[in-house]
């Protein structure tokens, strides 16, 4: 008996050895299409959007209230006033203290946050399921009612100061305020987070006024979604919370005027530094653009990832780095499209001459059906595997909702991801990826590499922050 | 009996709902490979996730940094996946990969849409069958190992100071104290022959686990799982390291000087308990009152109240490993930044301080239920993504030889009472057996500063 089944089982192992071929990678099928779980889409009397999504697969509720009230809104001379005060909503109401609201979250199993990006500002939270309607009160209280103690305030601006010191002693730190500073210009997008002179102007009156202006119900989205009540209650709980919440007139964005973008060398001097923090990039486009999706594809192929032509070549090929790649930066009226590297100081004008050639070689010649196809394949992926928890649908969906893009956007995704030609990616790089309108920001020890940058222009080196 | 019975199936049925209940299959393939699986079609995505029960701290003397050179080494190719296959075939294919290094495990991932399983077995074994271990591959990653080490370690604030010098101060055991990165001096002295005898000894399939989560069918993936890793030679199974440490007669201090830094930070770490033992659920719970969320003490009375600390972390296994996947010995320890008006004495003072009040007086019970229901909602939180539950299973399994604490863990602690809190918080979190490592911003004054004491 015990015999035969040993036969059994190394006549199956044979079996299956027969069937594959080890010398190949095996023949699997084209990546399986995904379905996002369907949202249901309504608006409150004083203009509030509010999306449903029931996603039943964890006992939980995520949400999202979204707001036009990113850091582009700041006020010249306060950058950072959209981050205070999106970090300040949690931090004390007309009725609850911080203390109350920390206990309040934790006593549901919630969590809460403000936070702003360059275009919106966003309270984030999620809560075990079964306490929804309790989450939902606090939701409220801190959208409706913050009071932005006068001793919350002062502590918040003493410690932002402080992180904002531990924020640039990073030299990758360094580099992005830097690169933003030169690629945006005089746009208000220039600032990536504040500076110690405005977090020091900062106070209540300003935050108090920014949040008047800014945190409204009509230009804002409220997205729930997870293991929700049904459609009928989650509505009047919506409703009862946020549906005396005041309209008020939506605030004018700051025109979207940028610097014509030209080539221009900044070295910030960062003396010690063991090797050279470098961004290679200028002004592109934004989903909405035309030349988007053969841009983001190409940007896949030149530096997104371990199988890219920038990793292949700058980090593998010629060991000058840990970390080579591109990146597009997607904001709601322009976008950026840079090249990353880290280098040992030794070798910055050949690391600088290798990234070069890498952009402009993707600009005279077609890309190969491979590269293509491969690439296609990852941004797809990369895609679903973003919609594996409630965090991640719901920010593809405040995505949508909150840069303007067309309402089929996350279902037609892929498609257009699969419809790009490699002529529209050579047109994309050319014009995006081009070194000699490029802004070149090097952070790094002065006295090692001022004089190999100097190869590629004139350099004006400024002291580190 | 029967009142008693039925407080016992209500109590069952309370910690049943406490968190959803993640499948497990687990099985042994003949050369002894460890394969733990785990469906879930609710998206077309599947972790492939290989552990291996090797990591900085079997490294011998004279070879830091060993097991992390290796983890490069495992992306230079082999037999049929030649060098740059790995990335190339993966990324091709929709996902995502990487590797890490711990000092108890070296980890190697794959998150990819899920009819691609098998494109991740056939690069997985085809590695652990026939790594392609050449003097090039291995001169070329030693440079790669360095750049890493340029770049994350040495021109980042903090990094030497919690890799270098941290484990130095925590621990006499030259296993647990070396650097994880190594020494350009050791990485330089690696051999050839050192990296094709740790390769035979430790990567061998019955020194690892692997798990695959995600939208699989169990019975096909298990004949993919034979078909690929079925043949590959079994290995002695290796001696583990002596990791024993001795008592720490008395309280460690010692200044580190951070060139980068900016802000002044202070690491305080005490050794920990046992994995698994009452006292380990019992910190871990004392870690949620003491750090977890913004109703925690040190949110409330440090960051708050005395307005002195910044920014804070702390954990069972601080800084490479966590609560779940730590070797013994393990430190509870914490990194805190804190304003500069204040000295690092202060600061550990009222970090001592907040201990202090739950050795003396407990936690009272509406506290307690927050950060249960915090922790729970936590655990629920991480339990969405395949790859979170990969790596809770992947953990379980090589360190504890039980996947099923994923399921049953989070019980044993929501059920840690006040008292077994306040016991273990006197036991282990006291001065005389605390370490803490100053690090103060700008260069050292003149010679690098010596021990203070040890």
């Amino acid at each position: 008996m015990l015999k035969k089944g040993l036969v059994f089982l190394f006549a199956g192992l044979i079996t299956m050895a027969q069937t594959i071929d080890r010398t190949k990678p095996p023949e699997t099928p084209p990546i399986p299409s995904y379905k996002m779980p369907p949202a249901h889409e309504t608006k409150l009397d004083n203009g509030l959007r509010v999306v449903l999504v029931e996603d039943p697969r964890f006992p939980l509720v995520t949400a999202r209230l979204s707001f036009q009230a990113g850091s582009k809104f700041d006020p010249k001379d306060l950058p950072g006033l959209s981050e205070t005060t999106a970090a300040l909503l949690t931090q004390g109401t007309k009725t609850r203290s911080f203390r109350e609201i920390a206990e309040e979250l934790a006593t549901i199993g919630a969590s809460l946050n403000g936070n702003s990006s360059p275009d919106v500002l966003t309270i984030a939270g999620s809560v075990l399921a079964e306490n929804t309607p309790k989450f939902l009160d606090l939701l409220a209280d801190v959208a409706l009612n913050p009071s932005f103690p006068e001793d919350e305030v002062q502590l918040r601006k003493q410690n932002r100061k402080q992180a904002l010191l531990a924020q640039r002693s990073q030299s990758s730190f360094l580099a992005r305020e830097k690169f933003d500073e030169v690629v945006f210009g005089d746009h208000p997008y220039s600032h990536l987070g504040p500076s110690m002179e405005a977090i020091d102007r900062m106070d209540q009156a300003a935050i108090r006024n920014f949040r008047d202006v800014h945190v409204i119900p009509n230009h804002a989205v409220l997205i729930l979604l997870g293991r929700l009540p049904t459609r009928p209650e989650i509505l009047k709980m919506v409703s009862d919370r946020f549906g005396s919440w005041q309209q008020k007139p939506v605030p004018q964005p700051p025109a979207a005027r940028f610097p014509e973008s030209k080539r221009q060398l900044v070295l910030v001097d960062r003396p010690g530094s063991v090797q050279a923090d470098i961004h290679i990039g200028r002004l592109s486009a934004t989903r909405t653009d035309p030349g988007y999706y053969p841009l983001l594809v190409g940007n896949a192929i030149l530096g997104g990832g371990a199988n890219s032509r920038l990793f292949n070549d700058v980090r593998e090929k010629r060991g000058f780095a840990y970390d080579a790649h591109s990146e597009l930066d997607r904001r709601k009226d322009t976008g950026v499209a840079a090249a990353v590297t880290q280098v040992r100081n030794e070798v910055v004008e050949p690391a600088l001459e290798a990234v070069f050639s890498n952009l402009v070689e993707m600009g005279k010649t077609p890309v190969t059906a491979v590269e293509l196809s491969d690439a296609k394949n990852y941004i797809s992926g990369v895609f679903v595997m973003s919609l594996e928890t409630q965090a991640g649908v719901a920010d593809q969906i405040d995505l949508v909702k909150t840069m303007g893009l067309p309402n089929d956007y996350l279902e037609a995704f892929t498609q257009h991801v699969r419809s790009v030609e490699p002529d529209q990616i050579q047109a994309a790089v050319k014009k995006y990826f081009a070194p000699d309108q490029a802004t070149i920001v090097v952070v790094g020890d002065a006295s090692k590499i001022q004089k190999p940058l100097e190869k590629f222009g004139s350099v004006t080196v400024e002291k580190a922050k | 009996m029967r009142y008693l019975i039925t407080i016992l199936i209500l109590f069952c049925a309370v910690l049943q709902a406490a968190q959803p209940v993640i499948p497990i299959e687990k099985f042994s393939l003949k050369n002894g490979l460890r394969v733990v699986m785990s469906r879930d079609n609710a998206v077309p995505v599947v972790t492939v996730y290989l552990m291996f029960d090797v990591g900085s701290r079997a490294e011998e003397k004279g070879r830091t940094g060993f097991a992390h050179l290796f983890e490069h080494m495992m992306f230079e190719g082999s037999t049929n996946a030649p060098k740059g296959t790995h990335f190339k075939l993966v990324q091709a294919n929709g996902g995502t990969l990487n590797g890490s290094t711990h000092p108890d495990y070296t980890n190697y991932f794959e998150v990819l849409p899920s009819n691609k399983l098998a494109v991740a077995l056939w690069l997985e074994s085809d590695r652990m069958r026939s790594l392609a271990i050449t003097a090039e591959n291995l001169a070329n990653q030693k440079e790669a190992v360095k750049q890493e080490r340029r770049l994350s370690f040495d021109n980042r604030p903090y990094s030497t100071a919690i890799v270098d010098v941290w484990p130095q101060l925590a621990f006499e055991n030259w296993q647990s104290s070396h650097s994880l990165i190594g020494s350009f001096e050791d990485l330089n002295a690696a051999t050839l022959k050192d990296v094709e005898s740790f390769f035979k000894t430790y990567y061998a399939p019955n020194n690892a686990v692997l798990v695959i989560v995600g939208d699989i069918k169990v019975p096909e993936a298990k004949k993919l799982v034979e078909t690929y890793f079925g043949d590959i030679p079994s290995q002695r199974k290796p001696k583990p390291a002596d990791l024993t440490e001795p008592e720490q007669p008395k309280p460690r201090s010692q200044v580190y000087h951070d060139q980068h830094a900016r802000v002044p930070g202070v690491v305080i770490g005490y050794r920990g308990p046992l994995r698994h033992s009452p006292d380990y659920y019992a910190i871990g719970m004392l870690d949620v009152l003491l750090t977890g969320g913004p109703s925690s003490r040190f949110q409330l009375d440090l960051v708050k109240g005395k307005q002195s600390v910044i920014q804070y972390q702390a954990e069972l296994g601080w800084p490479f490993a966590s609560i779940s996947d730590y070797k013994n010995p393990g430190d509870y320890a914490m990194f805190l930044l804190y304003k500069p008006n204040f000295t690092s004495k202060q600061i550990v003072d009222q970090a001592q301080e907040e201990i202090a009040k739950i050795q003396n007086d407990g936690v009272d019970i509406m506290e307690l239920e927050r950060a249960r229901t915090l922790l729970r909602s936590e655990r629920i939180t991480s339990l969405q993504s395949s790859f979170q539950r990969a790596s809770l299973l992947a953990g379980y399994e090589v360190l504890d030889g039980n996947p099923e604490y994923v399921n049953t863990e989070l019980e044993r602690f929501l059920t840690v009472t006040s008292e077994q809190i306040q016991a273990a918080a006197k036991k282990y979190l006291t001065p005389e057996r605390r370490s803490v490592l100053d690090i103060l911003p700008g260069p050292a004054p003149q010679a690098p500063s010596p021990k203070e004491s040890k």
